[in-house]
């Protein structure tokens, strides 16, 4: 395996800052000193085969691991940087804004796709609520909640569920759970989304639209956004980055072009050959 | 190979009947069947076949007429059980001396249960004969129409949650006139203040388990917690008072607020250890925490006074006056200082008429604030957190204070009703805080339907209502109560009135503008 890894070049700020990550459980090295950058409004794609960490990265970046070593920095413009590998996970969403969804679904089934929204604007609601103690008789509450309700509405609108707003979320079909998760992570206002294979169970179609929309959060909101998927459609068609590991380890970093022309990524995916393989449209899920 | 279906069909009936039969006497043999008499001179075990044997013939007839109805012969059981209940309600009525005879269970109620029951068979296979429907659950077309029954009881929840606000105020208007209506005696007014403490308790323990849904088996805790906190300050007994050198203990409305204090207090302290926890570790370390506070209490003898207890807990006190009977040095007669400084006749009932106000407006407060809470969002959080704690914490929602929130307020209601508990049996001592206590309340919060406030309504009612009712019914009334759990949990295992209404609606006319709120 080649150390040569070309450090991908972009105009954008950096927004997060992986230094020498390593997740470590017990002898088993998850993640492997894992250095990478994302960049403000950019897409920013982690693949790799099944087994490779990339959920592990996910789970360090927004507190659910306490990271073995390593250094994860998130600057935004104005505030001092974030040192996210010290906060607790609901603090790095809180403070840090970061957002993420989940590889399996986690909706809150018997709440309303409103309520779920909703609930995602908690703690300014909450501060808006007096802590509880003014909103129980009703004090200048009614205004922030409105408020509120119209950014749930403006989100369940740009995925389009904005008629089913009273139904329970576990009425809904899958694909729109997905987005729906995706919705109720914008409503925390996040700088930087962070999403767990948003197309896994996703139809052709559901996953162009998800394509339309993860353009336009990352157009429109001017978000960075890190995603995780094999569906390479999904990966090669909107990545403005693409960071490719195996094994815990960075293998590959750079845009599409240079990732799918890889060798090193092609070896990792379809194995060692004789003949330069693509690692195309077709997907590489082949472990 | 020829089967005789017919033959089959019949072995099958009687191998239901003679399955009925042995269940019926088994259960009935340990629980009816050997009654302990308390003789002169000692205990004697009294065998009373008779009610076994008529347990299990009823059981027959019951089990007898299901499978006639299962089988089509709607006619067959109307008809018997109508000749059935005929003879019962005439009998019961009209006093029919030959028939009353020759039953068994003397008590009157359980002849009118059973009529009750014979009326419905009857009204029940005579509507499915008409109707000509197969209503069995063992086919298909049973098996839908018994999905057509429940879904007609959570229509029946759906409504009662959506008009709640109406219901609520019919309750209310009812609670509030109750012991000024005719034929209310003392007895009444004191079962409504026993369920109206419940509700207060179901209330409580409801924002914990409804709706941040952790599993509390040790709530009678913070109900201790309360009582003894309250007796401590109000009772001129208490030793914390005497070792103060005070002969007189505070009042009411000073003490209760700080013993719901105290209560949350203990809730929060329970909280922290039990952070990491959910469902069965959870419900064990609760348990453990209920029986620590009791067995706390038991032995720190020199505050608690232990197994003696705190007595001389005083009634609350209204518009400053003290409302404890006391002897009038002039009259020799029970009067209280309130009678006296507004010049009224003394009445025995006019202390509890006070405290079912006083439990009233609490279990109101409760309520209200529940009410309230639920659409706010820390409301929002418990029930978010309920759903699913890993969401919660990536949504930037702090777990810990949320549930320690849900515990100190749950802890401090059920500290409120302790004290109102306290100071209506004017004596508190450890063994009214048992275990069995805690498994009352959860089963009121269970049986009502996780979250439904007016479910804990119902479910107190039902669970502590009518079995002080039915006291004459002595040691069968626990026979029912189990039976009818266990009915409960077989026909809506989520609860009676188990219905969740969403806590924010976008379609009610209302959120104008939603296109140009721009998000960021």
């Amino acid at each position: 395996m080649t150390d040569q890894v070309i450090p991908y070049r972009t105009d954008n700020a950096p927004l997060l800052t992986v230094e020498h990550l390593t997740m470590r459980f017990g002898g088993l090295v998850a993640i492997d000193d894992l250095s990478f950058q994302a960049s403000d409004e950019e897409i920013t794609a982690i693949i790799g085969p099944n087994g490779a960490g990339k959920t592990t990265v996910f789970n360090c970046l927004t507190g659910f691991y306490k990271p073995s070593v390593g250094r994860l920095t998130l600057e935004r413009e104005g505030r001092p940087p974030a040192c996210l590998e010290r906060m607790e996970g609901f603090r790095i969403a809180r403070d840090a804004q970061v957002a993420r969804t989940f590889q399996n679904i986690r909706l809150f089934p018997k709440m309303t796709l409103l309520e779920n929204v909703v609930v995602a604007q908690h703690n300014k609601l909450m501060k808006a609520s007096g802590y509880t103690v003014r909103g129980l008789f009703g004090l200048g509450y009614g205004k922030e909640e409105k408020k509120a309700v119209d950014m749930a509405c403006y989100w369940l609108e740009q995925i389009n569920l904005v008629d089913r707003a009273d139904d329970y979320s576990d009425s809904l079909p899958y694909g729109d759970q997905r987005r729906l998760e995706i919705a109720r992570a914008m409503c925390t206002e996040p700088v930087l989304l962070c999403l767990d294979e948003p197309a896994a169970g996703l139809n052709p179609r559901e996953s162009s639209e998800l394509n339309d929309l993860l353009t336009f959060l990352k157009d429109e909101h001017r978000i960075g956004i890190l995603l995780i998927e094999h569906d390479m459609s999904v990966v090669m068609k909107i990545s403005d980055h693409i960071i490719v590991l195996d094994y815990g380890k960075k293998i590959s970093d750079g845009d599409p072009d240079f990732v799918r022309n890889d060798p090193s990524v092609i070896r990792a995916y379809l194995g060692e050959e004789d003949r330069p393989a693509v690692v195309g449209d077709d997907g590489g899920r082949h472990d | 190979m020829a089967v005789d279906r017919a033959l089959v069909r019949r072995r099958g009936i009687l191998i239901e009947l003679g399955a009925t039969a042995l269940v019926v006497f088994a259960l009935t043999i340990s629980l009816v069947g050997f009654h302990i008499k308390d003789v002169s001179g000692g205990l004697s075990l009294e065998l009373r076949y008779i009610d076994v044997m008529s347990a299990v013939i009823i059981a027959i007839i019951g089990r007898g007429w299901l499978i006639l109805v299962r089988h089509g012969h709607y006619w067959w059981v109307s008809v018997t059980a109508t000749l059935t209940a005929t003879i019962l309600i005439g009998s019961l009525i009209f006093g029919g001396a030959i028939v009353q005879k020759y039953l068994p269970f003397k008590a009157g109620l359980l002849q009118w249960l059973l009529a009750i029951v014979s009326a419905g068979f009857a009204v029940g296979s005579a509507i499915r004969g008409v109707r000509k429907r197969n209503t069995t659950p063992l086919t298909a077309e049973g098996l839908a129409s018994f999905a057509e029954d429940t879904s007609f009881m959570d229509w029946v929840s759906a409504q009662v949650q959506r008009s709640s606000v109406w219901i609520g105020a019919i309750i209310f208007l009812f609670a509030a006139v109750f012991p000024f209506l005719p034929g209310v005696n003392l007895r009444y007014l004191d079962i409504g203040v026993l369920v109206l403490t419940y509700v207060m308790l179901g209330w409580g323990l409801n924002i914990v388990v409804g709706l941040a849904g952790l599993l509390d088996l040790g709530y009678v805790a913070f109900y201790a917690v309360g009582a003894y906190s309250f007796a401590l300050l109000a009772s001129p007994d208490s030793p914390l008072l005497q070792e103060l050198g005070w002969t007189q203990g505070i009042s009411f409305w000073v003490c209760m607020p700080f013993a719901g204090l105290m209560a949350a207090l203990a809730g929060v302290a329970l909280g922290f250890p039990v952070l990491r926890l959910r469902g069965d570790y959870l419900a064990i370390v609760t348990l453990g925490f209920g029986e620590m506070i009791r067995v706390t209490l038991l032995n720190f003898y020199s505050l608690t006074k232990g197994p003696d207890g705190i007595s001389k807990i005083p009634p609350p006190s209204l518009l400053g006056y003290s409302t404890e009977a006391r002897m009038d040095e002039n009259t020799l007669e029970n009067t209280t200082e309130f009678h006296t400084a507004l010049d009224i006749p003394f009445d025995q009932s006019h202390t509890t008429i006070l405290l079912y106000f006083v439990i009233l407006i609490m279990a109101l407060a409760t309520n209200f604030f529940t009410v309230r809470v639920r659409k706010l969002p820390v409301g929002r959080a418990w029930e978010a957190l309920r759903e699913d704690e890993i969401a919660c914490r990536s949504l930037g929602i702090n777990p810990t204070n949320t549930k320690l929130t849900a515990f100190g307020i749950g802890a401090m209601f059920g500290g409120f009703a302790g004290s109102f508990f306290a100071t209506r049996q004017t004596f508190v001592s450890p063994e009214s805080f048992t275990f069995i206590e805690s498994a009352v309340i959860l089963a009121i919060v269970v049986l009502g339907g996780f979250g439904s406030q007016i479910g804990v309504v119902v479910a107190s009612f039902l669970l502590i209502g009518l079995p002080e009712m039915f006291r004459e019914l002595q040691e069968y009334r626990m026979l029912f109560f189990g039976g009818s759990m266990v009915l409960v949990m077989l026909w809506r295992p989520a609860g009676l009135l188990a219905h969740r209404e969403p806590t924010i609606r976008l379609y009610d006319g209302k959120c104008a503008g939603k296109a140009e709120a721009a998000a960021r």
